[in-house]
């Protein structure tokens, strides 16, 4: 399996040069985009379209030659040092992932735990003490006694001393706010195989980073965007203000700009590799989420390999087993929304389970023919195979700016949908999923009517919707329409399969970034329609609730890519099959 | 506290389907759907146009499609039912496609069922003389694992159109050791029963200890429950949770 390391390994300056370059041009929005049809019909409107799908793909991949988009041969980007690390991870069995992330792991945790001392000292807001408490205290209590592992133990403690300033953190620090942010971003975006626990983890950085280290409210981030754009233009350093959208964005703003922040923190970190900076980011997760009992639902899988429909159904198995508890003791309950249980509900679980069936046989397969075949054939397919797997690998799914006005009613989505699936003959399914959309869309706009419109047409509506109202609004669209779109995943590998046509990844993985932006669009709409709602309530009552909500977009957003990532043993046979047909003809 | 006895809940009836978007109001039912001992999964296999979708549905949602579009690769489907009184198992049903362009597809789905619907339809023969084959190729692929079938002789409300005789049906289903119904989905006829017949089968075959919950198989699972019935043999056997 050292395949794609001399591939990387080959590609020296050129592809560091590319990875340098390519986040400058995002946050214009006005990039050229690369999109694989290369045509008028991918570009999205407002021209915020989700930059480069998979360039690194070449003509030669696709033998059958018969799809109408040509893939525009873009200089093949080798993978570099930020996808060499998903790459990698997509070429191996899951199970070969977790050895991998031991053995730097102390390093790791001295270079996070700099990192964040530098963000608790820098950090230009003042606006944090009066917040710390906010999410803490109820989840602490919650907290299932469970055996760890000694050398977790360990860490934790470590992370809990004051950490020391060393003064070689001058690279990082003018990232200010915006640090997280890239974080989130690289790891949401390249380790997608394992954002099941690390995009948990994620959030949990931002809750815990609430409450430790003085990092603005949720509330805050979604109502004082202005207030902390105009410091961030402020700031010192300057070179933040170059970023209209940031942090500041709110919503998926954490997890979906701030490239050039990465940028701007210098060459030193990008050449040091940005999988190592992940790998920070990922390790300082796992340490920080120690202490927060909400990882509760990931925690014990991550010391076993596990599949994604495992983590979900763990998930899922513990809210039951919370709901089952707590209504036996209490029987006055009030309104709680559990993404796990509501997922299963619209069988999103299900179609995951089959889809990773699926994958795993198609997998198994693809093996096998590799092992069937010798000389220069096996060599031939490699490099197919290989290629394939890049145009998994390179995917960016983040999106920009989600402009929050766009897109009122869903139908901009079903359209881009459309597009996206055009002759992939998954209508039902595709139809399905628009109409979740479309009824996230009508809920939102039907809880954030202003009051007065609302009592004036109908009086027995009652006031507007409480905060656990749209709290569990939110969460049961964000799982129906996560849901919806795993369905989705898994329809349109059965037909891969069953079809002898070729489906271009690029296709796939723009699908996967429409969904992944419609997500953040939800979760960005509930999300001021909850500060909305929730303007008389206190802070304690408010932030768990978009705290929460943020945390299942993010997590929707990583069980999407990951479904994405199961399709690629799907295409990989597929081609297999197809070329086998070609070649008896 | 926990009222045990079957009453309250939808059992009868399908479970509320959730295109429905009622926001908050279902936690009632939920809470109730929360609490089941086990898990099955069950398969749906024949024929195309034999009519394993339509009785699933009749099944879970109480109604009945005249039109139905042919099943891709798989759906999914899920409901309650309560086996004695107290004792509710979640059924967990994969409707497979019939048609032979997806056998590849569906093939891989069987390893994790516990149990399945082995249907034909009465009114066409053909479909009777491949229960035979479908047997074969899920025996073969459930591998290590058994499964429990249940021959449903389906569209028993067309009588006249009848091409398989009730006796010769039941002669094949005892060759094979299965259980034998007669259902119509149209109207309503045996879907419950046969449904719940097979849930009791793989029951008792749970509690015996024929069959067992294992680790990286779907087919059985163990469900939550409250203290009440904590004592009860099939909860302290299960290697699940444990809640004192």
């Amino acid at each position: 399996m050292s395949d794609s390391e001399t591939t990387a390994a080959e590609a020296p300056q050129v592809a560091a040069e590319a990875q340098d370059a390519a986040p400058t041009e995002t946050p214009g929005g006005s990039s050229p985009t690369e999109t694989p049809g290369g045509s008028s019909p991918t570009e999205t409107p407002g021209g915020s379209s989700p930059t480069e799908t998979p360039g690194g793909s070449s003509p030669t991949e696709t033998p059958g030659g018969s799809s109408p988009t040509e893939t525009p041969a873009a200089p093949p980007r080798a993978p570099g040092p930020r996808s060499r690390g998903s790459a990698q991870s997509g070429s191996r069995h899951r199970d070969a992932r977790r050895p991998r992330h031991r053995r730097p792991r102390l390093l790791a945790h001295r270079d996070a735990r700099r990192l964040l001392a530098h963000r608790d000292a820098r950090r230009p807001l003042a606006h944090a003490p009066e917040v710390s408490t906010d999410v803490a205290p109820t989840r602490r209590a919650r907290r299932r006694p469970e055996p760890k592992p000694a050398a977790e133990v360990k860490e934790t403690q470590e992370v809990e001393e004051p950490p020391p300033k060393t003064p070689s953190e001058s690279t990082v620090s003018q990232a200010g706010w915006g640090y997280w942010g890239s974080w989130g971003k690289s790891i949401l975006s390249t380790a997608t195989s394992t954002v099941a626990t690390v995009g948990q983890g994620l959030s949990h950085v931002i809750e815990k980073a609430e409450t430790s280290l003085g990092i603005p409210s949720p509330t805050e981030l979604s109502a004082q965007v202005e207030e902390e754009e105009k410091q961030q233009a402020s700031s010192p350093e300057g070179d933040a203000s170059s970023e209209t959208d940031g942090a500041v964005g709110g919503a998926m703003g954490m997890f979906s700009s701030l490239t050039s922040v990465v940028q701007s923190t210098g060459k030193t970190m990008i050449s040091g590799g940005l999988d190592a900076l992940e790998f920070i980011g990922k390790k300082t997760m796992d340490v920080i989420a120690e202490g927060d009992p909400g990882f509760k639902k990931t925690k014990g899988l991550r010391f076993h390999n596990s599949t994604l429909s495992q983590v979900l159904r763990e998930a899922k198995e513990q809210e039951e087993l919370q709901t089952a508890e707590g209504e036996a003791s209490d029987s006055e309950k009030k309104v709680v929304a559990h993404y796990g249980m509501l997922f299963d509900e619209f069988q999103g679980l299900s179609h995951l389970e089959a889809l990773e069936i699926l994958s795993r046989e198609s997998e198994s397969k693809v093996k096998s023919v590799l092992t069937t075949l010798s000389g220069e054939e096996r060599l031939q397919l490699r490099k197919e195979l290989e290629s394939i797997r890049e145009s998994f690998s390179l995917v960016e799914f983040d999106d920009e700016d989600v402009d929050e006005q766009k897109d009122e009613d869903g139908s901009e989505f079903e359209e881009e949908l459309t597009k996206a699936l055009d002759g992939l003959s998954v209508s039902t399914t595709a139809g399905k999923l628009s109409k979740a959309c479309k009824s996230a869309s009508s809920l939102i706009s039907e809880m954030s009517r202003p009051e007065e419109e609302a009592e004036a047409g109908e009086e027995l509506v009652k006031k507007t919707a409480s905060v656990e109202e749209v709290h569990a609004a939110a969460i049961r669209s964000l799982a129906e329409l996560t849901a919806r779109s795993i369905e989705l995943f898994h329809k349109l590998a059965e037909m891969i399969l069953f079809s002898s046509g070729s489906t271009e990844a690029g296709v796939l993985s723009q699908l996967t970034v429409v969904l992944c932006r419609e997500i953040s669009l939800l979760s960005k709409k509930f999300t001021s329609c909850l500060t909305t709602a929730g303007s008389n309530e206190k802070r304690d009552v408010l932030n768990p609730l978009i705290t929460g909500v943020f945390l299942e977009a993010s997590n929707s957003a990583s069980y999407i890519q990951d479904a994405f990532q199961l399709l690629r043993p799907i295409l990989e046979i597929s081609h297999i099959q197809r070329t086998a047909d070609s070649a008896e003809q | 506290m926990f009222c045990f006895c079957g009453s309250g809940v939808s059992l009868t009836k399908p479970t509320e389907r959730q295109t429905e978007p009622q926001t908050c109001r279902a936690t009632d039912s939920r809470v109730m759907e929360a609490i089941w001992l086990y898990q099955f999964r069950l398969i749906v296999i024949g024929d195309s146009t034999v009519g394993k979708s339509c009785l699933i549905r009749r099944f879970t949602e109480g109604r009945f499609a005249q039109v139905s579009d042919p099943t891709v690769g798989v759906d999914f489907f899920s409901r309650l039912v309560e086996i004695e009184p107290g004792k509710r198992i979640k059924l967990q049903i994969w409707d497979t496609a019939g048609q032979e362009r997806f056998r590849s597809i569906t093939r891989a789905y069987y390893r994790n069922s516990v149990g399945g619907l082995l249907l034909f339809d009465i009114t066409n023969r053909r479909s009777f003389q491949n229960v035979h084959d479908w047997l074969e190729e899920a025996r073969s692929h459930v591998q290590p694992h058994s499964i429990v079938f249940l021959l449903v002789g389906h569209k028993c409300d067309l009588e006249a159109q009848r091409q398989v005789s009730r006796q010769e049906a039941e002669k094949l289903a005892g060759a094979y050791g299965m259980r034998y119904i007669e259902t119509s989905a149209r109207d309503a006829i045996n879907v419950e029963h046969a449904f719940t017949e097979l849930t009791r089968d793989i029951f008792a075959l749970v509690r015996t200890g024929d069959i067992t919950i294992q680790e990286g198989w779907e087919g059985v699972k163990s469900g939550f429950v409250p203290n009440v019935v904590h004592s009860s043999e099939e909860v302290t056997k299960s290697d699940r949770r444990c809640l004192c």
